[in-house]
Parts: C-alpha cells; sequence; structure tokens
C-alpha cells in the first residue's frame, strides 16, 4: 500500500516545493510509494486527513503560516523540513523580532495593514518537533528523494554533518578561501551540495545553513576579518540564511 | 642501485613512452596555483616544479575519494565488478611514496583491502626530485628522500635527470628506452650532490620527532590542544588532503525504488559522526578531542612502525584556520622537555 504523503508551503520562495517536482524521471519513483494528498503547488484538490509524511517548506513568519504547522504536525506520522528556510529561517530570519516594526514601517510606511499578523521569520522546529531536515537554497532534490525513499523504507534518514569542504577536497577544486582570499563559509556550512559555488570559483554564502553540531562561527570570523571584511559585512554574511546562528551568543565569544 | 640519465630533450619523449606501460597521470595545473594529479594527454602541460597536490597523488589512485562498492537489487547483493587501468604516475614526490608505504602497510595487511590491492598492483610510480617551500617539513620525518617504493626516480640535473632504477619494472621501462638514455657522468654527480646540499639546507620548518612518543604520552591534558582546538574550524580539510589520512565511510544511496548502491568515500575524524558508534556514544564528542586525536594519530599511536606523518606540508598549506601542524607539536615538545 502506498503512503500518504501531503506538501505544505509555509513563507518561501517556493524554490523548495519545485525541488519536488525537479525530480524528473525519479517522480515516477516517488509515485510508486507515496499518494500525494496535499500539494498546492500542483493541485488545487485537498485531503486535510491523516497523512503519512508531511513535507513543510518555508519560515514560520505569519499567523497563517503557524496554523498550517500547527495542523501538519497533528495529522502526520513524520514531518520533513524541506529547505533553508524551513530549517534555519531563512533570510526573512536576519530581521530579529525587535526591529520587525521597523522593518514594517520602512516597507509600507505608515499604513501597516492590521490583519498582517507578521513575527520575524523562525525555524519550524521552534514551534513542532521535526524528524527529518533537509537543508539547502533550493534544497538537493537528490536529498529529498533519499529521504523519501528511506521513509517509505522504513529506514532513519542519514543526518550528514560534513561541511562543504569535504566534498571540494575530494574534487580537488582551488581552495577560494585560502588561495585567493575569497570570503568562503564553506568550513562551516553543511556540505551535501559538491561544493557547486566553490566550483565555479565562488565563495560559499552558506546556503545550506551552519554544520548541526560543533560549528565554530568566531574563527570563521576571525578568518573573514583578516581578509579585510567589515564586521557588518561579516555579521549579514554568517546570519543570512540561519536564524540558528545566533549572533548574541557568537558576539559573547568573539570579544572574550 | 642502477642509474641512468635522461636528457632535458628527450623528457616528453620519455612520457609518451612511458604510454607503453599504462595511462599517464601527472601534475597539472588549475586556478592561480593548485595542482592536481590527472591523465596527462599532453605531455608539455606537466607541471615538473609544482609544489604539492590538493590530494596526493599515491592516495588518489589506490584509495579512490569516492568509490561503489555493491549494488542491490532488491534483496539481491552484487559486489561492484572493479575494473581497473593500468596507471602511469609520473612525478611523485619521496615524502608521497613514503607515504605510500603507509597507507600499503594498512591495506596490504589481512584483512588485504581488495580494492586497494588490485589498484596497487596496477600502479608505476615514476618518482621526482623538489626542492622544499615554505610548508614542507618532510626532513624532520625522515621522509624527504625515497630509497624504496618507486619505479624510477628522476633528480633533477642542469641538462636532463639522472634516474635511479628502484624495482625490476623500472629495469624494463629503462632497457625498452635505452635509445633515449645516457650514462651518468661525473659532472651529473657533482650537480646532484649540490642540488641535494641546497635542498637539505632550503628547509624553513624543524621538529625534533626523537622522543615523540614519550612526549605525547605526557602531553595528553596540555593546554596547548585547548588553545589551538578553540581557532580549529572542524573542517577536516588537513585529513582530507593528508597522504597517510585513509579513513573512509560508507554508506548505501538509493538508485531507485528498489535499487541502491554502496559508496564509500573519504571521511574525517573531525565530523562528529566518526566518532560516534551503536548506542548514540561518541568517543570524541567535543572538538578538543577531535583536534587532539589527528596529532596522536599522526605522530603516536603505531612507535613501532613509525610516525603516521610524511611532512608534506599539505594540511598547513589547506588550513583555513592557518594552523601549523609543527608550530603545535613543537609547542606541545617546548612544554615538556624545553626542547
Amino acid at each position: 500500500m502506498k503512503l500518504k504523503m501531503a506538501i505544505f508551503e509555509l513563507t518561501g520562495c517556493g524554490g523548495c516545493e519545485l525541488t519536488f517536482i525537479m525530480l524528473n524521471e525519479k517522480l515516477e519513483d516517488i509515485l510508486e510509494l507515496y499518494d500525494i494528498a496535499h500539494f498546492k503547488m500542483i493541485s488545487s484538490k485537498e485531503d486535510l486527513h491523516k497523512y503519512d509524511v508531511a513535507v513543510v517548506a518555508g519560515s514560520v513568519s505569519t499567523e497563517r503560516d503557524l496554523k498550517v504547522l500547527e495542523s501538519a504536525r497533528k495529522k502526520s506520522r513524520i514531518l520533513l523540513a524541506l529547505g533553508t528556510c524551513a530549517v534555519h529561517g531563512g533570510p526573512q530570519s536576519l530581521i530579529l523580532d525587535e526591529d520587525l516594526e521597523g522593518a514594517l514601517a520602512e516597507i509600507y510606511g505608515k499604513k501597516v495593514p492590521k490583519e498582517m499578523k507578521i513575527f520575524a521569520g523562525t525555524p519550524i522546529s521552534e514551534y513542532v518537533k521535526v524528524d527529518v531536515e533537509i537543508p539547502g537554497c533550493p534544497p538537493e532534490s537528490n536529498d529529498l528523494f533519499q529521504a523519501l525513499v528511506d521513509l517509505a523504507h522504513g529506514v532513519v534518514p542519514y543526518k550528514w554533518d560534513y561541511p562543504v569542504c569535504l566534498e571540494c577536497k575530494i574534487n580537488e577544486t582551488e581552495c577560494v578561501l585560502v588561495k585567493r582570499g575569497i570570503p568562503c563559509l564553506g568550513p562551516i556550512t553543511l556540505g551535501g551540495c559538491n561544493a557547486v559555488c566553490i566550483n565555479l570559483g565562488i565563495g560559499c554564502i552558506g546556503c545550506r545553513g551552519p554544520l548541526p553540531e560543533d560549528v565554530n562561527i568566531p574563527s570563521e570570523y576571525e578568518i573573514l576579518k583578516s581578509l579585510g571584511i567589515s564586521e557588518k559585512t561579516i555579521k549579514r554574511k554568517l546570519r543570512m540564511f540561519s536564524k540558528r546562528v545566533s549572533l548574541n551568543d557568537h558576539e559573547k565569544n568573539l570579544y572574550k | 642501485m642502477h642509474y641512468k640519465k635522461l636528457p632535458k630533450e628527450f623528457l616528453e619523449e620519455f612520457i609518451n613512452r612511458l604510454r607503453k606501460w599504462g595511462e599517464v597521470h601527472a601534475p597539472q595545473k588549475k586556478g592561480k596555483n593548485t595542482y592536481f594529479f590527472s591523465r596527462l594527454d599532453d605531455p608539455s602541460k606537466v607541471q615538473i616544479d609544482y609544489t604539492r597536490t590538493v590530494i596526493p597523488p599515491t592516495k588518489k589512485y589506490v584509495l579512490r575519494p569516492v568509490e561503489p562498492l555493491m549494488l542491490f537489487h532488491g534483496d539481491r547483493a552484487e559486489e561492484h565488478t572493479l575494473r581497473t587501468t593500468k596507471l602511469v604516475l609520473f612525478g611523485v614526490h619521496a615524502c608521497d611514496i613514503n607515504a605510500l608505504k603507509i597507507l600499503d602497510r594498512v591495506y596490504l595487511s589481512e584483512p588485504r583491502d581488495p580494492y586497494y590491492e588490485i589498484r596497487r598492483k596496477n600502479i608505476v610510480i615514476i618518482g621526482i626530485s623538489c626542492m622544499p617551500d615554505d610548508y614542507c617539513f618532510c626532513k624532520s620525518m625522515g621522509t624527504d628522500y625515497a630509497m624504496s617504493g618507486f619505479d624510477l626516480f628522476l633528480h633533477e640535473l642542469r641538462d636532463g635527470y639522472l634516474i635511479r632504477v628502484g624495482s625490476p619494472m623500472g629495469h624494463e621501462i629503462t632497457w625498452n628506452i635505452s635509445d633515449i638514455l645516457e650514462e651518468v657522468s661525473e659532472e651529473d654527480i657533482e650537480y646532484l650532490k649540490k642540488f641535494e646540499k641546497q635542498r637539505l639546507s632550503s628547509f624553513k620548518r624543524h621538529v625534533d620527532i626523537s622522543a615523540m612518543p614519550d612526549i605525547l604520552d605526557l602531553a595528553y591534558n596540555s593546554r596547548v590542544w585547548e588553545r589551538y582546538s578553540e581557532r580549529c574550524l572542524g573542517c577536516g580539510n588537513c585529513t582530507l588532503v593528508c597522504p597517510t589520512c585513509r579513513c573512509f565511510e560508507t554508506y548505501d544511496v538509493w538508485l531507485s525504488v528498489n535499487t541502491s548502491m554502496r559508496v564509500r568515500r573519504y571521511d574525517s575524524c573531525f565530523m562528529v559522526s566518526h566518532g560516534l558508534v551503536a548506542g548514540g556514544h561518541n568517543f570524541r564528542p567535543t572538538r578538543l578531542d577531535r583536534f587532539r586525536h589527528r596529532y596522536y594519530c599522526k605522530s603516536y599511536f603505531d612507535p613501532i612502525h613509525g610516525i603516521n606523518c610524511v611532512g608534506c606540508g599539505r594540511c598547513d598549506e589547506f588550513c583555513p584556520a592557518g594552523i601549523k601542524h609543527i608550530e603545535v607539536l613543537n609547542e606541545v615538545i617546548g612544554e615538556i622537555y624545553g626542547r
């Protein structure tokens, strides 16, 4: 019997959900294992009963997001966070709660619509229990494929913990940080992207979020500073994709 | 040992003749100053004065960075057919040749690794002399000269290369290409002596390893490890580029709904999961544990067989945090024995 899957979209650009569609020929494999009960991007059909797997993309940035997320959690056996917004908060989490009012005023002027109930972008794990996390902006469609097939076979998807540097070294790409002095977040960013940016001579911008367990932000900060980059730019760079890089904690370490 | 001379004008001819014994792989350049070993189609592309490659050639060709091991179709498992090409590695440095001996000891001892073994048997090694750069410390490790582990070893002369023949295969090659080789003259030997003298006096980094096992025994709780581990990013670059680091990770990937492939890939002891065992226990839970572990693995665990470091300098060249292996060791040594 096929499993029932639902894909929910919170605040994000829609790229993560597109990753599912971009499975292309592998989508046929997934459809052998799963029935898609709910996925607004491809069908207006709605099945709001129970799901085996709920895939959630996007961050919690509105009250509507939170309602959708809570209902997805209640109705599903396994909840999978797809993409950096869902896992780490994404670029919209750059704004902190205390700056939200100012940011809204900057965009909407004095007429902020009252019905807009907005809060700073937040990883979904701050509200509900998340079973599987697949970060990436956008996530690798193969990561999603591996996780979905694993789940259908009753296997717990493996949680990788290696940085971008690992694949970069395996590719024997010229290290942009060491050899060319280009800022690169590769050493502290979760790998799995095959170091695609560095292969193109661009420094890693950290779109897959920080390493899951041990991540040395202060040391990366010092390295970027030694390249002559301003403190403000470094902080924004480090926080670009992840609310989990807490600048407050990290500043404490920095200036001790 | 048997010696021959290759005149400089025959270098490209020499490389082309080597193709008889296998596909020639040699150091080539990418980007600003990054070197890597790859198939050499055009002999003029060879970077004979290269400093060091990212992945050591000796490790790269015997222990593939990523390689399939098995295929699973439903319940049926099938070993991946191992196909190997005969390879000639042209331009391997002495440190990497000495590192291969360490890998051999590990992978060719029982239980032998069949993937390693078949590749190892099909590799011809042509070494080449080099001048140390700012990172090299092979002299301190006693690995700056290869007395064995190669088929031919080329030493730079003013107008050619002095060839040392190191194996029956080496003899076969020199015998086959004798028409482009000459006998070594007294003048050549004088040049070689001068070159060696200059080489040995060019090292900028030194470490005294004579009491290393004792020192590391006593230094386990040294503050030096702690201080450096705060700077360490735990990225694992040093281990991935190390010619003697040989840990791999094994995992399965789905190819379709019912078929999967078992793969092995270079791993690093700097990954948190590296020390994770069944039951969820991690025997190297902190970065300090992992950082220190690397130094003990390189310099301590196997004192009978010598040190697991050949001083190639890769870990220093590729460390984003600029941590220098020798500097750390010298601080530890200084703390214990004031050496």
